[in-house]
């Protein structure tokens, strides 16, 4: 994976969110949000943010007569993601070869 | 520069617990090792206490409901109600490893069992049941936690 430093994903709350979301197929909005102890509207903010760049999909599939909402990355959102752990690598990895 | 190191390396420790996390959410579940260690110390205590036909039925139907619950609990695709986890992220030679061990375990038993009785011990399969007990009891979580770091290293 080519080394990609993504300011969209780096914020910590936002590469939480995205972390978690690159290890699963899909995650509920309550996972995620239980997770990382944010308000509901405090992870919207970050799930808009993130759907709006063309990382995130969100679901809202009706189960048990609840609207649940599931969160889910996309091909474009893994590979910035992917892109910018590799960065974060690249970044520890230069300092150590320096020391 | 000594920031952006230190912000990195502590992105990428959050970005590891965080996928960790994940991976907890569907671990084996601590009920599974101990109905597996308490089924194997009644099958100990039928070997020998209850007539061979009674051990030998209670031996089936532990095999049987074993057999009922472990593909599900072990293979990692059994979903959570709140998230899917990649597959990827699951090692899905787990039930073999499990398999494999529960076939050790037994010779584990035997051997025990026939040392003890050498050595003139009371109960000698029951005290090897148990033994074997404790070893699923801490070995199994163990055995996931290792085969999980595995999944984790190589995603």
């Amino acid at each position: 994976m080519t080394p990609r430093f993504d300011e969209l994903i780096h914020p910590a709350t936002r590469l939480s969110v995205v972390a978690i979301l690159a290890a699963v197929d899909w995650a509920d909005f309550a996972f995620v949000r239980d997770e990382l102890g944010l308000s509901d509207s405090a992870l919207s903010k970050q799930l808009a943010i993130l759907e709006n760049a063309g990382y995130v999909t969100l679901e809202r599939p009706v189960t048990d007569r609840r609207r649940r909402v599931r969160a889910a990355l996309t091909p474009a959102g893994r590979a910035a993601f992917e892109g910018h752990v590799a960065a974060l690598d690249e970044i520890v990895n230069r300092a150590t070869a320096a020391t | 520069m000594t920031n952006d190191v230190s912000e990195a390396r502590a992105a990428l420790l959050d970005v590891e617990r965080r996928q960790r996390r994940v991976i907890d959410e569907i671990d084996v579940p601590p009920w599974y090792w101990w109905l597996l260690a308490g089924g194997w110390v009644v099958l100990g205590v039928l070997a020998e206490l209850a007539p061979a036909a009674a051990s030998i039925a209670a031996t089936l139907v532990f095999g049987a409901v074993h057999a009922a619950i472990a593909p599900r609990v072990l293979s990692g695709q059994h979903r959570s109600r709140r998230l899917s986890v990649r597959r990827d992220l699951v090692d899905r030679r787990l039930p073999l490893y499990v398999f494999t061990g529960m076939i050790a375990l037994v010779a584990v038993t035997l051997g025990v069992a026939l040392v003890l009785d050498a050595d003139g011990a009371g109960h000698p399969s029951i005290i090897a049941a148990a033994f074997v007990a404790v070893i699923i009891v801490i070995g199994g979580p163990r055995l996931t936690a290792a085969v999980r770091r595995r999944s984790m290293g190589g995603s």
